[in-house]
């Protein structure tokens, strides 16, 4: 939960328990004891049959375990319950991804966005099947979308400055690395990546 | 007609010697909720404190008998009732046989922690100034299955409220099963009104306040009910019926015990009238309506204009004056009958709604200067009415007896005027207000910032700062929403506050904390607190038990 207005906290009164069988499942996802997160998102699930939420975490478990089939079963029962659920799409598409199924997964990755400009795993998925695909107008301009948004995400940066790089834009890239750099200082991908970026202005001549 | 018996059979219960510390009496009436009345009185039989007699009064309804006796405890009295007298009627007959130092209660479709006795016994044992003590408890929001299994949906402790006097008179915030008080002070404040049907809780509580303090402990020692698709709280219905519900309210806010009040003022209302006409009429039924500070009203009269009065007002004082005597002469010899250390000069006119009166004795209250009153709302030239000392207004009119009351007051040195906003009453409440329309507009920060300082200032400590933790954690400051979440989890870890501190862990990436937080509170929403009678015995103890009958 994100943010709540008042009348989300009225809401809250009725869905405490759920939520927090929903928290306890997406932490033990998060530390890769699936059986237990299995437990949580089941119970969140009879607790809440109408919320896709417990269907996203049964799904992000299954692929995490490289049960694409399950996963994909449970993202699509996401998205019936909630056609304007913007992590199933990304979910689904993060299963094309696996299949290397790249037009499909960029397609799903682009609905999740539209539906919700400020997710990230779309945002950063987008990325890589862009970067697979070669396709990186798109993608760009969603991650320039973001970053207004989120000015200081320096994940974001680095892949916007890579995108950059790789759509030759390269004094752009290099800017957008000395502000992540500026950001945090230790990033190491981000110091490689700018010494790739100068290495070919100055073999370009343009330093 | 009654039946009535005691588990004498020593099947079950602590035995002679196992016992310690006061008796607790605990007074469970039942209508209707045989489906649950097992597991609230498993809950009151599983209380560390053992020293227990528990009254199950059946008022009517289903037979429970058999529910009663499975327990086999020697602690249980029953008292078998089939017709329905409501719950105050049970609570009486219960109390009539009553042996207990204290008194506490448990609706039949609740439940309390094993440690809810212990905790207010311990606390009334302490805090001797206190007659009276309460805990918090859980609002359990919860579905209805059709084979009426309860289905948690949520926990809360919504009210975590500390005593306030001027409150209790208003609005009740003290739950009746959250409460234990001492037996022997219901000898001062009288039995329970039986001609009432709903807030029965506050109208005792009430009452109380009048001997008492509260003592708040800040614990949860239990949790009660609220089923989401159909309530058959009696209450709940009633309160639908707002004929009914004002009809309850008034006969508590007129009903006052017996005097001396160790803990309470009166104030006296003296009405500056000339004569009585219809205006009058509606607003002595307006006093009547709005005023909660308790009060004696003055209604200085001819004997002619006492003679058509057709009043089923409570706590008036009929003083008869000579039909031509001034209205300042009428107040006079009114003031001279007038015992109250307050007094309420009211003229006819003078607009009479919710706190008409109450912010002024509220003022008068909390002032500490001397020879000073507070104007009523709505004064105006020609229309004066205040509240001040009844020693100062006294005085006045002996040395300044040709002037208007007003004018002799000031005469005498009295400063009149109005409340400032700091002296009114419910300053809390009122900042809460603001906190939630801040929280209504989205503005969280404020609303956070509001919490927290009134959490300094205010009391009501632990509620406010949990308040303020979820504000700042929706302003998107996990920072303040770490820092007051874990104050209040180590303090008095709640459903929801465990669920707080668990979401910022997790925004800093330490699962192993959230999911250590976030399973307590999965067991607090999960795990029956409340032992279920052993199946295995209950049959014998039937048995035994009907032989003891």
């Amino acid at each position: 939960m994100d943010s709540m207005n008042a009348n989300e906290i009225e809401r809250h009164k009725l869905t405490q328990h759920y939520e927090v069988l929903q928290e306890l499942g997406d932490c033990y996802t998060s530390v890769g004891n699936y059986s237990q997160a299995h437990r949580c998102y089941e119970k969140a699930a009879s607790l809440g049959p109408d919320e896709p939420g417990p269907y996203v975490g049964l799904g992000v478990a299954a692929l995490q375990e490289a049960k694409l089939e399950e996963a994909e079963i449970a993202f699509r029962v996401a998205c019936r319950l909630d056609p304007r659920c913007a992590k199933a799409y990304a979910g689904l598409a993060m299963v094309a991804q696996q299949r290397r199924e790249f037009p499909q997964s960029f397609d799903l990755y682009m609905k999740s966005l539209e539906l919700d400009s400020n997710n990230i795993t779309a945002l950063l998925g987008l990325f890589q099947v862009s970067c697979e695909m070669g396709s990186f107008a798109k993608v760009i301009y969603y991650l320039q979308v973001y970053l207004q948004m989120h000015p200081g995400d320096t994940s974001v940066m680095f892949a916007l400055s890579a995108l950059y790089f790789k759509d030759g834009r390269t004094e752009l890239a290099k800017g957008m690395l000395l502000d992540l750099l500026a950001l945090e200082p230790g990033n190491q991908d981000a110091v490689n990546l700018l010494e790739e970026v100068e290495h070919t202005l100055a073999g370009a001549g343009q330093t | 007609m009654t039946d009535y018996f005691a588990d004498t059979t020593g099947g079950g219960g602590p035995r002679r010697g196992d016992v310690q510390g006061p008796l607790v009496t605990v007074l469970m009436p039942t209508f209707n909720r045989r489906r649950y009345l097992a597991g609230a009185l498993a809950s009151a039989l599983a209380q560390t404190h053992r020293n227990l007699e528990i009254f199950v009064i059946r008022d009517g309804g289903e037979d429970v008998a058999d529910v009663v006796r499975s327990f086999g405890d020697s602690r249980i009295v029953f008292l078998d009732r089939k017709e329905n007298r409501g719950k105050p009627y049970s609570l009486n007959e219960a109390l009539a046989k009553a042996q207990g130092e204290y008194v506490a209660y448990l609706d039949d479709d609740d439940a309390w922690y094993p440690e809810h006795v212990e905790t207010l016994v311990r606390a009334l044992e302490t805090q001797t100034d206190c007659h009276a003590a309460y805990s918090d408890l859980y609002r359990v929001y919860c579905e209805v299955r059709p084979d009426h299994e309860r289905v948690v949906l949520s926990k809360h402790v919504e009210i975590s409220r500390d005593f306030d006097r001027f409150l209790m008179l208003y609005f009740n915030h003290v739950l009746h099963v959250s409460l234990m008080h001492r037996r022997d002070l219901l000898d001062r404040t009288g039995p329970y009104s039986e001609d009432l049907n709903i807030l029965i809780d506050w109208d005792i509580n009430r009452r109380i306040a009048f001997f008492s303090d509260f003592h708040h402990v800040l614990s949860i020692t239990g949790e009660f009910y609220c089923p989401l698709n159909h309530s058959d709280r009696i209450s709940d219905v009633r309160r639908k019926d707002s004929e009914d519900y004002l009809r309850n309210m008034l006969a508590i806010r007129t009903k006052n015990p017996p005097k001396p009040w160790p803990k309470m003022g009166e104030l006296s209302i003296i009405m500056a009238l000339d004569r009585l006409d219809h205006e009058v009429g509606r607003m002595l039924m307006r006093i009547w309506r709005y005023t909660f500070y308790p009060y004696q009203l003055y209604l200085p009269l001819s004997p002619q204009d006492l003679a058509r009065l057709d009043l089923q007002m409570p706590n008036v004082v009929c003083v008869p004056v000579a039909p031509q005597s001034s209205v300042d002469e009428r107040v006079d010899v009114a003031l001279r009958k007038a015992q109250e250390r307050h007094v309420a000069v009211v003229p006819r006119g003078i607009p009479v709604e919710d706190m008409w009166v109450e912010d002024a004795v509220h003022a008068i209250l909390q002032s500490r200067s001397d020879r000073e009153g507070f104007l009523l709302p709505g004064c105006e030239s020609g229309r004066w009415g205040a509240v001040v000392r009844r020693s100062d207004l006294v005085q006045a009119r002996s040395r300044y007896p040709h002037l208007s009351i007003e004018n002799s007051l000031t005469a005498f040195g009295v400063c009149l005027r109005s409340p400032d906003p700091e002296e009114l009453p419910f300053q809390f409440d009122e900042l809460l207000r603001q906190g939630k329309l801040a929280e209504a507009e989205g503005d969280w920060l404020l609303a956070a910032r509001l919490f927290e300082q009134m959490s300094r200032q205010y009391g009501n400590e632990l509620w406010m700062k949990a308040m303020a933790a979820r504000a700042y954690f929706e302003a998107g400051d996990h920072t303040q929403a770490d820092r007051l979440s874990r104050e209040v989890n180590r303090l008095r870890p709640a459903v929801d506050t465990l669920l707080l501190e668990a979401k910022v862990r997790r925004k800093q990436r330490d699962f192993a904390g959230a999911i250590g937080l976030l399973r307590q509170a999965e067991k607090w929403l999960s795990s029956p607190v409340v032992p279920e009678p052993l199946q295995s015995q209950a049959p014998r103890q039937y048995e035994q038990t009907r032989r003891g009958v």
